[in-house]
């Protein structure tokens, strides 16, 4: 069989962080290689590489034998890889067919469009993989994973040879997963190369060829799906030794802060999510990208409110239909997202520290340079914000501080029920342990943490007790002191653990 | 948006002191070159005559900061200026209980772009020009394109032709909506939050700024200050007509924008667009002293506003290229 | 259909109106005065076309009037130098596209949002005509007027040429890559690059094109008269947004029909005109036309939301 693709010894940093260290990785015609590994193991980084949008550091990558010099984008589409993602890059006003007939017309201004051609394309494709998609309709009207589908057409209909797929399932019905099943066994039996993101074990033993396991930047295994199993791919995947030191929870937890029942949240895919947060504990949020995390914390915060289901602070029914709800009920939201929605990057750390507390520190809403600075500075010192000053703007800052900033301004408010969603990620290692230093001694002075993170040491030595999220609910409550194994198991759901 | 604060602050910065050293010069040249332009007489003609659009312009800055824009404040100026004479004389009511009504219906006016813009989301661009022509059309239907109002008490005329204290009456509630506009957007947490709603709507949502209420307020704001200006307008002129205030909301947002309030959002300060209004009050006024056509202001006000603009966003769509040229971008994908 | 939803009821609003006005006001319908409307808003359409594309391309540009005013003017001034007809046509387009090429340079080159740059560009070309000209009209000499045709004739060419355009456009922008290039910019500037489409050079041609249809407009209306009135052109580009909002092309860009702006037009043409008839004052037309704008804005950002949920 021909090597479709050939990575060796590929490196990758981005600034101080080695997303890939000396990566290996091969494709065969006609075979589907699973990608597998933990989130920030380094997968997206490798795809980036493949389809040209980073440059390698070091390492060689060749395509069909030919060693690719320089690779971009438009590139790796002449030389046939096509990636789908989960945000499809379409036009939202246009038509299924004209998406489809833009991107693989190529881009001659003067040419008639040949519409009886374009839809004849469209339907062909979305026959093909089975979609029961008009071509007339627009992208606007489509559900994600409708347009995702309609990304996989485009990517046949460039009559790509090394097709990524980057988690296709994550967000698909059962139907149309099978759709997409029938068309990977396509590509495959016409001698293209796929390779296949995902977390779901039991699609990657359901019809992939290979399985390589990327963890923390380095590919630990490769094999035949034949010869392994999933415990020992979940094993491969979590098989650090959690040797960072982690403070120890120095209180038992008080009464319950925060209850949820039943809560859920349709426009976020939330569903049926009952759990409690003790006074002085921190419960860890685990599961995988796309589990509902982040939406069930947008729902308790009040963005994206509740629709069913109940929320209850120390007993009292409480509804929370706006974030300033939520905040003038003591509940604070440190975002994911930090650059768009945990800090405004052209406004000054001290104004952004400060944002959530203007009733506070302004009583009648007289700004009041002397106290916010002074709060800012407070807070520099505090978390060890590295900036010239507090009148740094945000985008100044790296990402670690900048996550810090986003800490202190929620830190400000002295909230009862502390929301952080992944508050380590981007952060170095020292600041990493000075984070995790405040967040155990916000618990032990009586806040009720709730912990989401995809950093599995992180979330086995920082938490009270586990939650894990699949598909918009709660798959498992375990304690703290589970093995990873069993976490990751919950998380991919997967029946029984190691033990 | 990845601009530079530091870089733009010192932009801005410079931007205003630019626009100051336009001013002084302008000033120099056509007190050099023009009849009887430097004397108190003039000085207090030309606070007289900008006094209405600086009043827009000081209502139109908190609008542009929150990334907004109001086309329909020069015509509000004028259905509000009909409504006082309305009010006055064919309801017969005593001057500031017509003044007050005036100022309820320019805030109900303000409210009506209010919740199109802040309830119902909808761009602020059109909406406004949707009101733009209604405010306009429902002045000219009420008064039948042809009434307008005169005869108004001397008391009332006070404050528009005479002074007070030295200084044109007018000009005493331009200050105060100069401070107030002022300690508004820079030393209230009102103003802090219409920036973090102009650089970032949905940062400054997930900060807990309440924006629907935000955004309501710069519109209503400008709805009643545009009822302010129509009533000085009444006074300044001795009648209200329907066509008052045709051409304003334009001068209103060149002086905002030259003033180095970013049309963007986020960026820009009340001090600037008061520099911004005394540039283009002065260039008017001093153009008509010099004997120069006065035509001459008008072409350079929008040469001036072309120049402001491209100085301001130069630095941007510099570093923006050659950010283009060093990295490549893809779709965004999940980790 | 649903897909022509828009246009649909654009089009039902102007049936109902007629209907009214067969009912209550019959002498609205009289051929001539009825052609002379028509022929009035024959250069309206034409530029409203422009603006068509570029709102799809997700700008604005409020110059027009100002333009249609400079481009009139020349073309005045031109024909009164007794330069062959053809000849004024083709300079009255290059002055057009010469104005249009300056907006696009600063809204493509150097990024600048258009609303201000095309807010500066009006003032500065208003005022340099005014200065120019004084107010003073421009005599036309003898043949000039209706090309030298008889008025219904003459009438009757503008009209069709008017027609011409717009299917044309329309054709070419259903039919022609370039014109599917203008939605996909205004839809998504980013996916168009990733497309290869170049979304500046897109832009900067809109705006020039924008310009010389207003040209070709502006001689259209100058043959109508003995005369150029200085101030043509005013309140031309309030009316071709509206037209072109009512007709169902979103300000967000990436959608709307030639189809249905030349429906909103129509419609708001007809107001007036109406209230005349209908013996309502012609001032209840401008409350209208911001009624009309306002609903159509209200339409769109209900179904938007609704799509988004």
């Amino acid at each position: 069989m021909k090597q479709l693709l050939q990575l060796s010894a590929v490196t990758k940093s981005f600034g101080a962080v080695r997303a890939l260290k000396d990566i290996s990785f091969d494709l065969r015609a006609g075979e589907v290689h699973a990608l597998l590994g933990e989130n920030g193991a380094g997968k997206s980084t490798l795809i980036k590489i493949i389809t040209g949008a980073h440059p390698p550091d070091g390492g060689t990558i060749e395509i069909k034998g030919v060693r690719a010099e320089k690779l971009s984008p438009a590139i790796a589409h002449k030389l046939g890889i096509a990636c789908i993602y989960q945000q499809p890059a379409l036009f939202p006003d246009l038509t299924v067919a004209e998406n489809i007939g833009l991107r693989l017309e190529r881009a001659n201004s003067l040419s008639r469009v040949d519409w009886k051609k374009r839809r004849q394309r469209a339907g062909e494709l979305l026959r093909r993989i089975g979609a029961e998609i008009s071509p007339d309709a627009e992208i606007r009207s489509l559900s994600m994973p409708e347009q995702q589908l309609v990304e996989i057409a485009c990517a046949l209909g460039a009559g790509a040879r090394i097709v990524i797929m980057d988690e296709p399932t994550a967000s698909l019905t059962e139907k149309e997963t099978g759709l997409l099943f029938a068309i990977i066994r396509d590509l495959r039996a016409s001698g293209a190369g796929v390779i296949y993101i995902s977390h779901r074990l039991e699609e990657i033993f359901q019809f992939a060829d290979r399985v390589t396991v990327l963890r923390d930047g380095e590919s630990v295994g490769t094999c035949s799906v034949k010869d392994t199993n999933e415990t020992t791919l979940i094993k491969l995947m979590v098989g650090r030794e959690i040797s960072q030191i982690f403070p120890l929870a120095e209180s038992t937890p008080g009464e319950a802060v925060l209850s949820l029942k039943n809560l859920g949240c349709a426009g976020g895919g939330v569903k049926n999510v009952s759990f409690d947060i003790r006074a002085g504990e921190i419960l860890g949020l685990a599961g995988l990208v796309g589990a509902g995390r982040t939406e069930l914390a947008r729902t308790i915060f009040g963005i994206t409110p509740a629709d069913a289901g109940e929320i209850f602070l120390r007993g009292e029914n409480i509804e929370i239909n706006s974030p300033q709800a939520a905040v003038a009920r003591g509940i604070a939201y440190v975002p994911e997202d930090r650059r768009r929605h945990g800090v405004i990057l052209e406004m000054p750390i001290a104004q952004n520290m400060t944002m959530a507390i203007h009733r506070r520190i302004f009583p009648g809403t007289w700004l009041r340079f002397g106290v916010e600075r002074a709060c800012a500075l407070d807070f520099i010192r505090q978390l060890d914000v590295r900036a010239y000053g507090p009148e740094a703007p945000g985008h100044s800052l790296s990402g670690g501080n900048q996550q810090k900033v986003s800490l202190a301004r929620w830190l400000a408010t002295k909230p009862k029920v502390l929301i952080l969603d992944e508050p380590t990620q981007g952060v170095d290692v020292g600041a990493k342990s000075e984070i995790h230093k405040i967040i155990r001694r916000l618990a032990k002075d009586g806040l009720a943490v709730l912990m989401i993170s995809s950093d599995l040491p992180e979330i086995l030595g920082m938490s009270d007790r586990i939650a894990v999220m699949r598909g918009g609910t709660i798959a498992a409550m375990l304690p703290g002191k589970s093995a990873a194994h069993d976490v990751m198991s919950a998380a991919l759901g997967q029946k029984g653990g190691a033990g | 948006m990845d601009t530079d604060k530091h870089g733009f602050k010192t932009v801005l910065l410079r931007h205003e002191t630019i626009l100051f050293a336009v001013l002084a010069a302008e000033w120099i040249f056509f007190d050099a070159i023009g009849q009887n332009f430097g004397t108190y007489d003039n000085t207090c003609d030309i606070l007289r005559h900008s006094c209405e659009i600086g009043l827009l312009a000081l209502a139109m800055t908190p609008i542009i900061l929150t990334g907004g824009i109001d086309l329909s404040v020069g015509s509000l100026l004028g259905l509000c200026a009909i409504l006082f004479g309305k009010f006055w004389r064919d309801a017969g009511m005593p001057v500031p209980l017509a003044a007050a009504c005036t100022i309820g219906v320019g805030a109900l006016a303000g409210g009506l772009n209010a919740s199109l813009i802040a309830w119902l989301r909808l761009p602020p661009l059109i909406v406004t020009l949707g009101t733009f022509s209604l405010f306009r059309g429902l002045a000219e239907a009420i008064t039948h394109g042809v009434d307008t109002f005169t005869d108004f008490p001397a008391s009332f005329l006070f404050l528009g032709q005479e002074r007070w204290l030295g200084i044109p009456a007018q000009a005493l509630v331009f200050i105060a909506a100069a401070i107030f506009f002022w300690l508004l957007v820079h030393r209230t947490t009102f103003g802090r939050s219409f920036r973090a709603i102009g650089f970032s709507p949905e940062g400054a949502r997930y900060a807990g700024i309440p924006v629907g209420r935000r955004v309501a307020m710069v519109y209503v704001l400008a709805g009643i200050i545009s009822a302010i200006a129509a009533i000085i307008y009444t006074a300044r002129l001795g009648q209200a007509k329907a066509d008052a205030g045709t051409g304003y909301e334009l001068f209103a947002i060149t002086a905002v924008v030259l003033g180095g309030t970013s049309i963007f959002g986020g960026v820009g300060s009340i001090h600037g667009t008061l520099l911004g209004v005394a540039a283009i009050a002065v260039l008017h006024s001093g153009i008509a002293h010099a004997l120069l056509p006065g035509e001459m202001a008008g072409m350079l006000t929008g040469v001036l506003l072309i120049l402001a603009l491209a100085g301001s966003i130069l630095p941007k769509t510099i570093s923006d290229l050659r950010a283009r040229k060093a990295a490549l971008k893809i779709p965004k994908q999940t980790a | 259909m649903k897909k022509y939803f828009r246009e649909i009821s654009v089009a039902a609003a102007l049936g109902i109106l007629l209907l009214a006005l067969a009912i209550f006001a019959p002498s609205f319908f009289q051929p001539q005065p009825l052609l002379s409307l028509v022929t009035r808003e024959a250069p309206t359409l034409v530029v409203a076309c422009g603006m068509a594309l570029v709102i799809i391309c997700r700008q604005i540009d409020i110059s027009v009037g100002s333009q249609f005013a400079v481009c009139s003017v020349c073309a005045g001034l031109l024909a009164a130098m007794h330069w062959p007809l053809a000849l004024v046509l083709v300079a009255s387009i290059l002055i057009g596209a010469t104005f249009g090429a300056f907006n696009g340079a600063l809204v493509a080159g150097l990024g600048l949002p258009s609303i201000v740059v095309t807010l500066a560009t009006m003032v500065t070309w208003r005022e340099g005509l005014r200065w120019l000209r004084q107010g003073v009209w421009v005599d036309l000499p003898n043949g000039v007027q209706w090309f030298g045709l008889p008025q219904m004739t003459g009438q009757w060419t503008l009209v069709l040429v008017a027609l011409v355009i717009l299917i044309l456009l329309a054709l070419a922008l259903k039919h022609f890559a370039i014109g599917r290039f203008i939605y996909a910019v205004g839809s998504d500037v980013e996916a168009a690059r990733l497309a290869g489409i170049r979304p500046r050079l897109m832009t900067f041609g809109v705006f020039v094109f924008m310009g010389a249809l207003t040209g070709l407009a502006a001689m259209m209306n100058t043959i109508q008269s003995p005369q150029v009135d200085p101030n043509s052109g005013t309140g031309l580009e309030l009316k071709t947004i509206a037209a072109v909002v009512v007709g169902g092309v979103a300000i967000s860009g990436g959608r709307g029909t030639l189809l249905g702006v030349f429906a909103g037009l129509l419609l708001l043409a007809c107001i007036s005109p109406a209230l005349t008839h209908l013996h309502v004052e012609a001032f209840w037309g401008k409350v209208i036309q911001g009624a009309i704008i306002l609903l159509a804005v209200v339409a769109d950002g209900l179904r938007n939301r609704k799509q988004r949920n």
